[in-house]
């Protein structure tokens, strides 16, 4: 793959971008209609999704990892690196594996990813704190993610639509 | 790619996805919101720390429980009985009362008084969870 100078561009944005995202959702006072810690709406995979249908997957995969680093660094809690990591990989790879069937629109590969996401993040609570406990907590996070996912689905087909006659990579 | 051809309208094909995510979560419910069949002995809190077992103190109802601090990875959670909590008053069960960690998740958990229930603090590392009494009945009259 020849990376040319206006996708490595692309691929900064889409990173700053989706760092942007994940700050911003923070300020949403989601709590207050679903009263669940550790819930997020995921804001962030309307970027993943669309690098990953614009770009393709080596890129969509490469911005993912640069925003858990650096989105770890910038809130000072590397601590949190191996949650964001462990759940955008997984998101990551189950999208991959979904748009390749081509059966799904936009809407099933979402769904996918943010159940994945909190899949893989609950696998990481495991692994950390040794115990099989958090796995209580996964068919909350599982509902949670219909409704996440459907509306990360929703916001990035309207991107879409309004991107279908742009071909971001090219001139 | 030109994204013209991405289908943007939802597919048959995405129930079937919903519909993973919904038997996923039923069966990884079942196996924590059933009533445990032979979880003799009263209602015990287990306190794990780094994945080591820390402490483990009898939850029963009418005395209360000496309120505990468990100190791990630089932060320390106040554990109380659930009769603290500012969140949810609640007869039995245990509730994290204060904790110095950044997102405060284990404090919104609120109160755990059931058999299998957990409160989990992940930068701190610890996991409190309940085992034991008999499940499914609270009280017997006769």
């Amino acid at each position: 793959m020849k990376t040319t100078t206006r996708q490595l561009t692309l691929c900064a944005m889409l990173t700053a971008l989706a760092l942007a995202l994940s700050w911003v959702e923070r300020f949403l006072p989601l709590s207050l209609l679903i009263p669940l810690p550790g819930i997020k709406l995921g804001l962030a995979n309307i970027v993943t999704l669309f690098a990953l249908y614009a770009l393709g997957p080596a890129q969509a995969l490469l911005i993912l990892l640069c925003r858990c680093t650096l989105g770890a660094l910038f809130a000072g809690n590397l601590n949190a690196l191996i949650y964001s990591l462990f759940g955008g990989v997984a998101a990551m790879l189950t999208m991959i594996l979904l748009q390749k069937g081509k059966r799904l629109s936009v809407y099933g590969v979402s769904l996918g990813g943010a159940a994945a996401h909190n899949c893989g993040q609950v696998a990481a609570a495991v692994w950390t704190l040794g115990t099989a406990a958090p796995l209580s907590y996964l068919p909350v996070l599982l509902g949670v993610s219909l409704v996440s996912g459907t509306l990360t689905g929703f916001l990035s087909s309207l991107l879409f639509l309004a991107m279908a006659h742009v071909d971001p990579t090219s001139k | 790619m030109n994204l013209s051809r991405v289908r943007t309208k939802p597919a048959p094909a995405d129930l079937l996805v919903a519909a993973a995510i919904v038997v996923l979560a039923v069966l990884c419910g079942l196996r924590f919101w059933l009533p445990q069949g032979q979880a003799g002995g009263p209602l015990t809190a287990v306190v794990t720390i780094d994945g080591q077992e820390a402490d483990r103190f009898p939850v029963s109802r009418g005395e209360p429980f000496q309120v505990r601090t468990y100190t791990n990875n630089g932060y320390t959670l106040v554990v109380s009985p659930a009769g603290d909590s500012p969140i949810l008053s609640a007869p039995d069960g245990l509730c994290v009362l204060e904790s110095d960690c950044p997102n405060q998740d284990c404090v919104r958990s609120g109160v755990i008084s059931q058999s299998g229930q957990s409160i989990v603090c992940l930068p701190a590392r610890i996991v409190i969870e309940l085992q034991g009494g008999s499940g499914g009945v609270d009280v017997i009259l006769g």
